[in-house]
């Protein structure tokens, strides 16, 4: 279970979230949805300790995860996918999932997790040796989301997976984390910018305005809600 | 024809030592975008410990790089803590250039303290073997020239396979390409610089042993401090594969240069080459962006 509680988040000077309360229960897929500079990835960056919250806590499976380094909040078992893949570019396939199973706990699990992720996205076992740099943009996409999953995560965070790919690409990989969350009853918070395609993959969503929490609700609620509606899907 | 082979080879023999020279400045800066320009007088440094070692007691050159190297990590973990760790949370340029001030200040301490405590005499190690050539077709090698290039090859090679094969190496090298996602991975980004930094620390204490076989003063700091810079340009920013062939294709061009011109120009041609890299091929001979 991921809750995060009453949290404020700056950058610097600039005050990003105020108040900012959510949890997501096990097994869940949970959306966060809201307009560009709303916070979104400021909470993801929070969550995985990246960013520190100068209010409120950040608790993962009962261990609070804002007062630890960022590099140790992966041991708790939560990995992102960032915004824009961030992969590494200049290194092999296979070396991006392994610095994806960086963390002791991974590495014992190395070839057991790449057996998986291989069945997963059968696409990246032809490229292993091939450049991440090199692979197309959906490729891409699927290695981010392998690597993240090679720490054999209890809670995986995705940020703005939809960017600058093909609609019919996108849906593919939804459909492959939803068998993900499913199969290895993972949690899964996303975050997107195509509100409809969040609302219809989320259990739950929440909004977020201008860094405050604006509204949340089971995912098909919200999708006919006048709020979501009129504000989101250009819908009157 | 023999006259042009001996020059190049010659070349060749410093080419691998500039090499040597550039590799430590080249990871430090590849990963953390950390311009350390002491590296030239740490080099020096590196020369004048081996050169009381060999004087003193009677340590082979070549057998005190166990030594000299450990030695130099230790003093770059120190400096690290001391002067280079708090510049790891500013920005990308601003790391540039606070790094290079602050190790600018250091190049002028080490020099002038090199020059203060062992005069600015001209000092060199005579080995058994100093002097000593192979003879391959009519081409005199040096022993310690031969023994300078095997060391580099050596050398880059192991850092090659260090940076390829272990999972320490690899967290390197995800560093180096981008902070917060290695972060993201469970990598203590700040252990990894730390521990990048002091290796290229330690990467100065060879060529500094090949430094000691030659002719050297304090100002030898500055001098290779250049070369490194020059290489750095070859090879392109960061780029560990690059360094040597950099560091082969300036010695080589210096050689050539000087066979021609004569050796006053013997500069020059570095720092045309310098110039003609940054005018047409930035990226350097790696190819990778800078």
């Amino acid at each position: 279970m991921l809750e995060v509680k009453n949290v404020d988040v700056s950058y610097g000077d600039i005050q990003a979230l105020w108040d900012v309360s959510l949890t997501a229960r096990d097994e869940e897929i949970v959306a966060l949805i809201g307009a560009n500079g709303a916070g979104k990835t400021t909470v993801l960056k929070t969550i995985t300790g990246v960013l520190k919250p100068t209010k409120g806590s950040v608790t993962l499976y009962g261990i609070r995860s804002d007062t630890i380094p960022a590099h140790k909040v992966v041991d708790l078992g939560v990995s992102m996918v960032p915004e824009g893949r961030r992969l590494f570019r200049d290194m092999t396939v296979l070396e991006n999932l392994e610095i994806g199973g960086y963390t002791d706990r991974a590495r014992g699990a190395k070839s057991e997790n790449l057996r998986w992720i291989s069945g997963v996205f059968p696409i990246l076992e032809q490229r292993l040796h091939q450049l991440a740099g090199t692979l197309s943009g959906g490729e891409q996409q699927m290695l981010a989301i392998a690597r993240s999953l090679m720490s054999d995560p209890k809670t995986l965070l995705v940020d703005e997976l939809s960017l600058g790919l093909a609609p019919l690409i996108v849906k593919n990989i939804y459909k492959t984390l939803k068998e993900i969350n499913t199969a290895r009853k993972m949690t899964v918070v996303v975050v997107e910018q195509n509100v409809r395609l969040a609302l219809e993959i989320g259990d739950r969503a929440y909004i977020l305005e201008n860094g405050r929490i604006a509204g949340e609700g089971k995912g098909s609620d919200l999708l006919n809600s006048e709020q979501v509606k009129k504000a989101y899907l250009a819908m009157k | 024809m023999l006259h042009f082979a001996q020059i190049f080879s010659y070349g060749l023999i410093s080419g691998a030592l500039y090499g040597l020279v550039a590799l430590g400045l080249s990871l430090v800066f590849g990963v953390m975008n950390y311009l350390i320009v002491a590296h030239g007088a740490l080099i020096m440094m590196a020369a004048y410990i081996t050169f009381w070692a060999f004087v003193y007691l009677k340590i082979d050159p070549f057998l005190f790089i166990v030594i000299v190297t450990p030695a130099f990590f230790v003093i770059g973990w120190i400096l690290f803590k001391i002067l280079f760790q708090s510049l790891m949370s500013f920005s990308e340029g601003e790391k540039i250039k606070n790094s290079l001030l602050i190790s600018f200040g250091l190049l002028l301490v080490f020099s002038n303290m090199a020059t203060l405590f062992w005069t600015a005499d001209e000092r060199a190690i005579s080995t058994a073997y100093t002097g000593k050539v192979f003879d391959l077709f009519g081409v005199r090698l040096p022993y310690i020239g031969l023994g300078g290039v095997a060391l580099a090859i050596i050398v880059i090679i192991a850092l090659h396979l260090f940076l390829t094969r272990t999972y320490f190496g690899k967290a390197i090298r995800a560093v180096s390409l981008d902070h917060e996602a290695a972060t993201l991975m469970g990598i203590n980004v700040n252990r990894v610089c730390l521990v990048a930094f002091s290796l290229g620390f330690a990467l100065a204490g060879i060529p500094g042993i090949l430094t000691a076989l030659h002719a050297f003063n304090p100002t030898v700091s500055f001098e290779l401090t250049n070369k490194a810079l020059i290489v750095l340009i070859l090879a392109g920013f960061g780029s560990i594969k690059g360094v040597l062939i950099g560091g082969f294709l300036l010695g080589a061009i210096e050689a050539v240069g000087v066979y021609v011109m004569g050796t006053p120009y013997r500069e020059v041609f570095g720092l045309i080459l310098f110039v003609l890299f940054l005018m047409f091929r930035p990226q350097g001979l790696a190819g990778k962006k800078a």
